[in-house]
């Protein structure tokens, strides 16, 4: 059925598999241009920021932070969320389209990746960092101690996380690796310097392109992708737990593993789209990453944001139907009305209505529009779990607990630096990495030829 | 580390001569060694006849990790250190999650270790490059040259080649 031809051409221009080659290989063998140190070097003075705070983080505890006894969750676990959220796409995005044979991932997998890697990196960072005494994290691994030996406890949601974001990570590093050393030895055969051979030589594993060798990747792949697909599913349904399996009003509810999982695939579209349209314009590659590529995008888009309008709509209407007083309070007076209206209907705003947009084919052309409007996803994922977090903490069952909580210069320099690493990262991808995948690329490239 | 061996090579420079090449050679009973391309055929594989083992090897794996994580869980929660709290049984089902997350965990690196040892790749293994294009857009074909190929034999071997489209033929030591 996968060869119907409802995508039409995936590669424009008439390419042979050589232009391909030096279409990818352009940014990697040209001088590098101004705008690449430039940006580095504001990503470069944002980590900074970040490190600095980090280092005041760890040497002067979780006191620099603006967390009390009643919001003992802030920026923290909501940056963690919404990376991870992020982190989702790559994945979803490379593995989802695999298995389901979707040949219009192959010019936007490497790339949305990549993304997974930095992202899932910069969510590591906060619960680390959360511990407050950090150089004890290992203390999280169940192994032989002297401690009775007293194990962790294997039934909790924190536990579970731990272990889902590590798997997580390695999976999707170890296929984002993987998928590339074909690629890393084009780089190496290419390569005029001695240097430059000799790094790419090493990294690219003795790469020949044997048929077996061939045969044995691809089946690797399939494989791989096959035990990520529901690891992707796993991760984010165990994220929604750490919130779910507490009694907090708001929180309490068993719609949230589905509607986690949808949000971070929702935030992941979001952010590849708007990498995407930088990439593409960038790097004049309108050719691979064709119009016909956005607008599946952005019709992903629209139907998710119609799932995550339901999402919205069944927690609204459970905490009535349940008839719970805090639960009604936590929805019609703090979140719906109240002190944090404003975050709430920013968030439905960004998430559920301006999505829709994406319905007319004359905004889905407009790249402009396409642009802002993943940035506006981005912003409504981030506030939707300001929402969940703040919202539910600041004002729990007994109001003598109720408490304030507004982030720190600390708090907010680490999200800062976050932002910078994943820039970073982004830069020095496209600067050393092979953007798309070149022999996937060229393996599709006859079916989907005009001719 | 086996051997390399004298190979006649023909490089293609289209996808379809080179599949018409390999059921030529194959048709006149020649033994094609390897076939190398930029990018995965599943006709040169279909031709070539070649299976591989790893998916076995992987099922193989997963049930081993849902045996071992939940044989490790049950001995810390039961055996070595059991906590009773709020009457909750020691044994319980949610250790599927982290029986469901440790197969996939140990199942996908053991099949990479899997997939790099049957390659016998690895960081810093140096490749033995045929040809400097083989990565970029061309195709070859390599047979053995075995010690009793007659001066015929070769010569048939090339002229197949060439008429079937190799733009170029080359003898060279490679390793199998």
């Amino acid at each position: 059925m996968y060869k119907t031809k409802v995508r039409g051409v995936l590669i424009e221009g008439n390419k042979t598999h050589g232009q391909i080659t030096a279409d990818v290989m352009r940014p990697m063998e040209q001088k590098t241009p101004k705008w690449w140190f430039a940006t580095m070097g504001l990503a470069t003075l944002g980590m900074l920021a970040g490190m600095y705070a980090i280092v005041n983080t760890v040497v002067f505890g979780i006191g620099t932070w603006g967390l009390n006894n009643s919001v003992a969750w802030g920026w923290g676990i909501i940056n963690f969320v919404w990376w991870i959220g992020i982190g989702h796409a790559g994945t979803a995005f490379s593995i989802f389209l695999l298995i389901l044979r979707q040949r219009w991932r192959t010019s936007i997998n490497r790339a949305a990746e990549a993304m997974t890697v930095v992202a899932v990196i910069c969510a590591g960072l906060f619960p680390l960092l959360h511990m407050g005494r950090i150089w004890l994290a290992f203390f999280i691994f169940p192994y032989p101690n002297t401690r009775g030996p007293l194990w962790v406890n294997f039934n909790s949601p924190l536990f579970w996380d731990v272990v889902a974001i590590s798997t997580y990570f390695m999976a999707s590093a170890t296929f984002w690796y993987i998928g590339m050393i074909p690629d890393l030895a084009t780089v190496r055969d290419r390569a005029k310097s001695k240097v430059k051979r000799a790094i790419y030589g090493f990294l690219s594993f003795g790469w020949v392109g044997r048929a077996k060798s061939w045969l044995r990747f691809e089946t690797a792949a399939l494989i791989l992708g096959g035990l990520t697909a529901p690891l992707v599913i796993a991760v984010h349904s165990i994220v929604s737990m750490d919130f779910a399996t507490s009694v907090m009003a708001g929180w309490h509810t068993t719609v949230f593993p589905p509607y986690f999982v949808v949000g971070a695939i929702f935030s992941g579209f979001a952010m590849v789209l708007t990498l995407m349209i930088i990439i593409r314009k960038v790097f004049k590659y309108q050719d691979y990453v064709t119009r016909g590529h956005l607008d599946a995008i952005a019709r992903i888009l629209t139907f998710i944001s119609l799932i995550m309008g339901t999402a919205y709509a069944t927690e609204i209407f459970v905490a009535w139907y349940s008839a719970m007083e805090g639960e009604i309070y936590t929805f019609f007076h703090n979140r719906i009305a109240g002190d944090y209206t404003g975050a709430f209907w920013t968030m439905v705003t960004c998430n559920v209505v301006f999505p829709q947009l994406f319905w007319f084919r004359r905004i889905r052309k407009n790249l402009t529009m396409v642009f802002i409007i993943s940035i506006i996803i981005n912003i409504g994922m981030w506030f939707e779990r300001y929402v969940i977090i703040i919202t539910s903490l600041t004002k729990d069952y007994l109001p003598a607990n109720w408490a304030h909580y507004s982030p720190t210069l600390t708090e907010v320099l680490i999200f800062v630096g976050t932002l910078s690493i994943f820039l970073i990262g982004v830069l020095l991808f496209i600067r050393y990495i092979p953007m798309m995948a070149m022999s996937e690329l060229k393996g599709i490239l006859k079916e989907t030829r005009k001719d | 580390m086996s051997k390399s061996t004298l190979n006649i090579i023909g490089i293609f420079d289209d996808e379809d001569k080179l599949l018409g090449s390999i059921k030529s050679l194959q048709s006149k009973g020649i033994l094609i060694g390897d076939v190398i391309t930029p990018y995965p055929i599943h006709g040169v594989i279909e031709a070539l006849k070649l299976k591989t083992r790893i998916p076995y090897a992987a099922l193989f794996y997963g049930v081993f990790a849902v045996v071992a994580t939940f044989a490790f869980l049950y001995w810390t929660s039961v055996v070595n250190y059991p906590l009773r709290f709020g009457g909750k049984p020691q044994n319980t089902l949610s250790f599927v999650v982290v029986i469901f997350i440790m197969t996939i965990n140990i199942t996908a690196l053991f099949t990479i270790v899997t997939f790099f040892l049957r390659e016998n790749k690895g960081p810093g293994k140096v490749a033995d490059i045929v040809h400097k294009e083989l990565t970029n857009d061309s195709y070859a074909i390599l047979i053995q040259k075995k010690e009793g190929m007659t001066v015929d034999d070769l010569s048939n071997i090339n002229i197949l080649l060439k008429e079937t489209g190799a733009i170029e033929i080359v003898q060279k030591e490679v390793k199998p």
